[in-house]
């Protein structure tokens, strides 16, 4: 028997561009405006050139007055520098939640509580459309056929807050596309304006190849954010502030692994090439250690190589370190002194290198000696749970719903008592990957780094700021389902919506109205989750990753 | 740890309830006093907190507690309730038929509550042990998605082999395994009949077939082995989910004929 194989080319980095409709004749422009002029293109090397940046990594987008180009609190993976046009950026206290697209007030009252008993109807997912009608947030289409919401009465926002004008020349949001960090202001469009918007990778190249965005960036970065993230750290909390200051001004930074890590692990997931797939070493175990490593954001996996593979000690995540133990004792013993293990990125992962020298000088001297590394004598079993919840991804959540098989009796209390508090409707499925007799069930985990939230148009999903938990604002939810489609664990679902009568909703061509639903941590019920209030052998939890790897 | 805490709790309470019971009882005997009016009023109250426990696990969405908690206290209650049950009736099997017929309800229903409760914590380690997790409504589609594999191999080997040995034989023994849950006792107690049966049947035929419908035997017998773990799941979730059927209607009947005993005392006791 003949075995038959079908030639296509190797998928290529540009293969699809950011801009669908970007030129040759665009590019050109854009490489005359003085911000784009001013980067030597010699400095890129000729696969990743600078015309090549601009014309796949890169698109142009207009906006009209009123519209929101980037929302407070949401997640993004692009940048942008206005061309022509004015912005104004909302300063804090910032704009109201409901004016952005937000869940309103989520506490229900015990009387609205219990009226579920009869409200609930045989029909699952029906909606009261009048109150699409009455939203405040208005959307449309603009002539890219992108969504856009924009404030109705621009004039009235801009008089009762705060703002701040952005012209032609500015960049913003460079700091939330390569440090996986929530935005932080919310900016609009105040006359009709043309931005170049840039995505994630593209922006990584310019700041890597260009010393002048590099410098930019980075200055940014350290006058917003660095600050504040060495204060928080108790590594430095002893140093006097001129020691702080010197720290912070050498700090150095770099991202690794991909922003759209999401994407590919999706495709893989559940296959034995999703353990082994590419993981940019940070740190290599056998070299000399030039300095700790701090996470900022993303996960990294702590590994040492065991047989033919690695084998997974643990994983870091935000605020963690990597090194201190050998970079001390380096200084400490004056031998040179080598990385007993590796760490790699699981994904995506931003890091801040400090180098041995600063610590030397302002943070050694007075440091008690860290606790040494846990003994690698273990049996390899016992790390066999994390290694399980690293390639799972798992280590991403805040709220797994966990399920004790050996406890479980299958009675499905937890998927009615979930559906009862949500129109009928379960918001998970119990069902997902199992390790020995524990169970990760396909809940939303409102993960740490909540790539559902990258992308969505009109900031319908978003991190609650008072109960902290990812939500969808249904009246806003326009089901373009770019959040189901980033979701790795596929806990995110399309749900087509009806009338009280069961009439299902539709536009105007005729099409179905559908909404993404996932679990919201019954966060406007009083007495918190449902599915593990209803549990009768306390064999469903919530749980955060970080609890259960430390028991 | 809270849960254990909790439990640990209900214990201490329930059983300085019950030496309290104990003491008041045997004082008001030797008093010459009748105790059965207040025994008997305190074992319809805990048959009705015993029977709400149904009740709370349909209010999910109020926040009454725990239904973990709930159900510590259900079992609790159900053991108070026995030992209330034969200091009110002063035997184990009281004379006449409606007495009699009470009686036999309340021992049904604390049976099927004991034996529930044992099986609830004997099954689900087995069940987690016995094979892929299958959800218990997507287990039908389970094994017609084997079921239509199976006679996708016996077909092809037909095709390939021009003999129609195996096909025959399918038709005529394996379907029978293939067509829906088998051996559902012998999975519940965890035998291995299944296993048996199916590895027998396999032998017997091997030596009549062709090469092609060999290798069609081995992808029977795989597919055979994992329609053996659906039947187990089948069969252990369907006594997860079925003795409560049995428990439920019996206490609805034994608090029906309980509120007609009380009706009774209170007509002719004086």
């Amino acid at each position: 028997m003949s075995i038959r194989s079908m030639t296509v080319s190797r998928p290529q980095r540009w293969d699809v561009r950011f801009g669908a409709d970007m030129t040759d004749a665009a590019v050109d422009g854009l490489l005359a405006r003085p911000e784009i002029a001013a980067i030597s293109a010699d400095n890129f090397p000729q696969h990743v050139s600078l015309r090549g940046i601009l014309l796949n990594d890169a698109r142009i987008v207009a906006f009209e007055p009123g519209d929101i180009v980037v929302r407070e609190g949401d997640y993004g993976s692009s940048a942008f520098l206005i061309l022509s046009g004015q912005l104004r950026v909302v300063l804090a206290p910032g704009l109201p939640g409901d004016a952005l697209g937000r869940q309103p007030a989520l506490k229900r009252t015990f009387l609205e509580t219990l009226s579920q008993l009869w409200t609930n109807r045989r029909i699952p997912e029906v909606r009261d459309p009048q109150r699409y009608r009455d939203r405040h947030l208005a959307s449309r289409r603009a002539k890219d056929g992108a969504a856009r919401v924009f404030i109705q009465d621009l004039p009235a926002v801009l008089d009762k807050h705060r703002t701040a004008v952005l012209e032609a020349g500015a960049i913003f949001g460079e700091l939330a596309a390569l440090g996986r960090v929530p935005r932080t202001a919310t900016i609009l469009a105040e006359k009709p304006s043309q931005l170049l918007e840039i995505r994630w990778q593209g922006l990584r190249e310019l700041r890597r190849y260009d010393p002048g965005w590099k410098r930019q960036i980075d200055a940014t970065y350290r006058r917003n954010a660095l600050q504040t993230h060495i204060e928080a750290d108790p590594l430095f909390a002893g140093l006097s502030p001129v020691a702080r200051d010197a720290v912070v001004t050498r700090v150095k930074f770099k991202t690794y692994g991909s922003f759209d890590w999401h994407v590919s692990y999706k495709q893989m997931r559940g296959t034995a090439e999703a353990a082994q797939a590419d993981e940019p070493v940070i740190a290599a175990e056998g070299t000399r250690p030039d300095g700790i490593y701090l996470v900022r954001a993303g996960f990294a996996r702590v590994s040492v190589p065991l047989g033919s593979d690695r084998r997974t000690l643990s994983y870091l995540g935000a605020g963690d370190h990597f090194g201190l133990e050998e970079t001390y004792q380096a200084w400490k013993s004056g031998e040179p002194v080598y990385l007993k293990r590796s760490l790699t990125a699981l994904g995506y992962v931003d890091v801040l290198r400090v180098p041995a020298h600063v610590l030397e000088k302002h943070v050694f001297p007075s440091l008690p000696a860290p606790a040494p590394l846990a003994s690698l004598e273990r049996p390899i079993a016992d790390d066999a749970f994390v290694e399980w919840l690293v390639d799972e991804r798992f280590i991403n959540s805040t709220q797994a719903m966990l399920i004790d098989l050996d406890r479980c009796v299958r009675c499905d209390d937890c998927v009615r008592a979930c559906a009862s508090t949500h129109g009928g409707n379960p918001r998970f499925v119990r069902h997902g990957p199992v390790f020995d007799h524990w169970m990760v069930a396909n809940a939303c985990m409102h993960c740490r780094d909540p790539v559902c939230m990258i992308g969505c148009p009109t900031g319908a999903i978003h991190r609650h700021e008072a109960a902290g938990v990812v939500v969808i604002n249904d009246d806003t939810c326009i089901g373009c389902g770019t959040c189901a489609n980033s979701c790795p664990y596929d806990n995110i679902r399309l749900v087509e919506v009806a009338d009280r009568n069961g009439t299902p909703l539709s536009d105007e061509s005729g099409r179905a109205i559908v909404k993404a639903t996932k679990c919201d941590l019954c966060a406007d019920q009083p007495g918190g989750p449902a599915c593990a209030r209803a549990c009768p052998h306390d064999a469903l939890r919530r749980v955060d990753a970080n609890t259960l790897v430390s028991g | 740890m809270r849960a254990t805490r909790t439990n640990t709790l209900i214990v201490w309470i329930t059983a300085a309830a019950l030496a309290a019971l104990g003491y008041w009882h045997e004082v008001t005997r030797r008093g010459l006093g009748d105790p059965t009016f207040v025994t008997g009023y305190m074992l319809f109250t805990l048959m009705v907190f015993l029977s709400l426990y149904n009740g709370r696990k349909k209010l999910s969405m109020i926040s009454l507690g725990r239904v973990s908690t709930w159900l510590s206290l259900h079992v609790v209650a159900g053991f108070v309730a026995v030992v209330l049950f034969v200091t009110h009736a002063g035997t184990l099997w009281p004379q006449g038929w409606a007495d009699r017929a009470l009686a036999l309800l309340f021992y049904l229903v604390t049976l099927s509550g004991v034996a529930g409760y044992a099986l609830q914590l004997w099954l689900p380690g087995r069940l987690t042990r016995s094979g892929p997790e299958i959800i218990y409504e997507r287990i039908p589609a389970e094994i017609a998605g084997l079921r239509d594999a199976a006679e996708q191999a016996v077909t092809d080997a037909a095709a390939q082999s021009g003999f129609d040995t195996l096909g025959r034989y399918y038709v005529q023994t394996l379907s029978w395994y293939f067509a829906r849950p088998r051996y559902w006792l012998s999975h519940v107690f965890g035998g291995r009949y299944a296993e048996f049966w199916l590895q027998r049947r396999l032998a017997t035929i091997r030596r009549h077939l062709s090469e092609a419908e060999r290798s069609a035997l081995g992808r029977l017998a795989e597919l055979g082995a994992a329609k053996t773990a659906v039947d187990a799941q089948h069969a252990m979730q369907s006594v997860l989910k079925g003795w409560t059927l049995i428990h439920v209607p019996l206490a609805a009947a034994l608090l029906t004929v309980a509120t007609w005993h009380l009706i009774l005392v209170h007509v002719y006791a004086r």
